[in-house]
């Protein structure tokens, strides 16, 4: 562990003086929350550069609902999204991966955009935003532009990114009443661990016991977090029975790429990723009032 | 390029050797030539406007103890996971080992020291036993007495969640929910 009395840290006050100081071309590390940069830095696992604390833009934090979207600023906190009842009502699946994000102190400080752009694929914040197809608002020296979630992500931590841009806000259009959706996480500890798998799934059970819609997806089994189209087939136009369900749920194996690494290996997370697909079918299944 | 200190030593010290790790940090940490530029940072620290002048990047922890020499906020794991520096900002539990300085300017930090000493949850930690060794316990005091602020009549369940960030691995956590129930009962 090494101290960081070397590093020198410009402060932005508003997103105009963080945009200008980001067009300077002086490379920076940005600040939000910093629950995994600065320890990314004083482990020495990224190397020490100049950083941008943005964590006083005061006008990235806010959550509210209107024409139809739910928009998230980039610094709301985990805590500010989970004591949300706009975020409970419009995405709840986000709503509760916001609470096992961490413990309460990482809840605290964490934000949605730190996690976003820190770009873990362990990220307990992206499951949820992609079975809600989010959009990034992306602003920079040339104006603003949208970019929807997947396509944002280009491999291993690679971003759709300048270095002169910032992640501003998250952008949801709710799926509508008639879905279902939980997030799942397995760590090795439940206060506050970083996911050995998590995931989201998020299914249309309006249309009476027929699946209308099914999105799925997985965190920390690729070098993104990806989406399981081969799952979602087997489950749209289906009703939600065991052996569908089982089904659906070993179909997630064609869609993922797990290592080895300290958390688990990548057979252990091709078995978790199999049974909490189920576990969490199942658990929909049964609040649709199914035959499971 | 100032040569990489490892900010407190404890374990790497020769018992020859002095192991102040507060000068430690005074000498080579502070007045290093070569580090970034001292700032002077005001913040409200127990409820009184406190002025440092320290690298901006240096963790609140670090300033706490070394500088402020208040030395009640610990450090366990220096990276998120113990819970032991929890301190409140601007009324929020935070790791202050994941908090640099320029983050804190201008906010309000409370730290164990910022509790009475004969506040009901600290009598109610003495009266249950709930402390061992004592390092996980200026962290947990910090966060249950937030929690009783913000719920006044907690669960057990819920005490257990929100000290869910904080271990502890002497008392398998039965005398510190115990001290907390009894706290909010009292």
């Amino acid at each position: 562990m090494q101290h960081l009395a070397d590093v020198e840290v410009h402060l932005a006050r508003s997103l105009r003086e963080a945009l200008e100081l980001l067009s300077t071309g002086k490379r920076f590390k940005v600040l939000a929350g910093g629950t995994d940069l600065i320890v990314q830095l004083r482990t020495g696992a990224m190397p020490k550069t100049d950083l941008l604390d943005i964590s006083r833009v005061d006008e990235l934090r806010y959550i509210r609902f209107d024409d139809g979207v739910l928009r998230i600023g980039a610094l709301t906190t985990f805590m500010e999204i989970y004591e949300s009842d706009l975020v409970r009502r419009y995405a709840p699946v986000l709503s509760e991966a916001a609470f096992t994000a961490g413990s309460f102190q990482i809840m605290n400080k964490g934000t949605i955009g730190g996690n976003i752009v820190n770009a873990s694929p362990a990220a307990d914040s992206l499951p949820p935003l992609y079975v809600l197809d989010a959009e990034l608002v992306i602003v920079g020296p040339r104006g603003e532009r949208v970019v929807g979630i997947r396509d944002f992500y280009r491999g291993y931590k690679r971003l759709d990114l300048r270095e002169d841009e910032l992640v501003a806000e998250v952008r949801i259009r709710p799926p509508g009443d008639g879905y279902i959706g939980h997030f799942f996480k397995h760590g090795l500890r439940r206060g506050d661990a970083i996911s050995v798998v998590n995931g989201a799934v998020l299914i249309d059970v309006s249309r009476d016991g027929v699946v209308g819609d099914a999105r799925i997806a997985l965190g920390a089994v690729a070098p993104t977090v990806v989406r399981s189209p081969n799952a979602e087939r087997v489950l749209i136009g289906s009703r939600l029975t065991k052996e569908v369900m089982w089904r659906a749920a070993e179909a997630v194996l064609k869609d993922i790429s797990p290592i080895d690494d300290i958390r688990g290996s990548a057979d252990y997370r091709r078995e978790l990723s199999v049974n909490y697909v189920f576990m969490t079918l199942y658990r929909i299944a049964r609040e649709a009032g199914g035959d499971a | 390029m100032p040569p990489s200190l490892t900010i407190c030593p404890r374990f790497a010290t020769p018992a020859s050797q002095p192991s102040n790790c507060e000068s430690a940090i005074n000498t080579v940490g502070l007045k290093f030539p070569g580090y970034a530029r001292l700032r002077e940072i005001k913040f409200y620290l127990n409820g009184k406007e406190t002025t440092v002048e320290v690298p901006p990047a240096y963790t609140l922890l670090e300033t706490l103890r070394y500088v402020l020499r208040l030395t009640g906020t610990k450090e366990g794991c220096g990276r998120g996971d113990c819970g032991e520096c929890t301190v409140l900002l601007d009324g929020v539990p935070v790791h202050a080992c994941l908090t640099l300085m320029s983050q804190v300017e201008g906010r309000s930090v409370v730290t164990v020291e910022g509790i009475e000493r004969d506040h009901r949850l600290i009598r109610a930690f003495v009266e249950e036993g709930a402390v061992q060794c004592g390092h996980c316990t200026p962290g947990i005091v910090v966060a249950a007495n937030h929690l009783l602020k913000e719920v006044p009549r907690p669960t057990e369940e819920v005490v257990r969640e929100a000290l869910r960030g904080n271990l502890c691995r002497c008392t398998g956590y039965v005398k510190i929910v115990r001290a907390v129930l009894k706290a909010a009962g009292d």
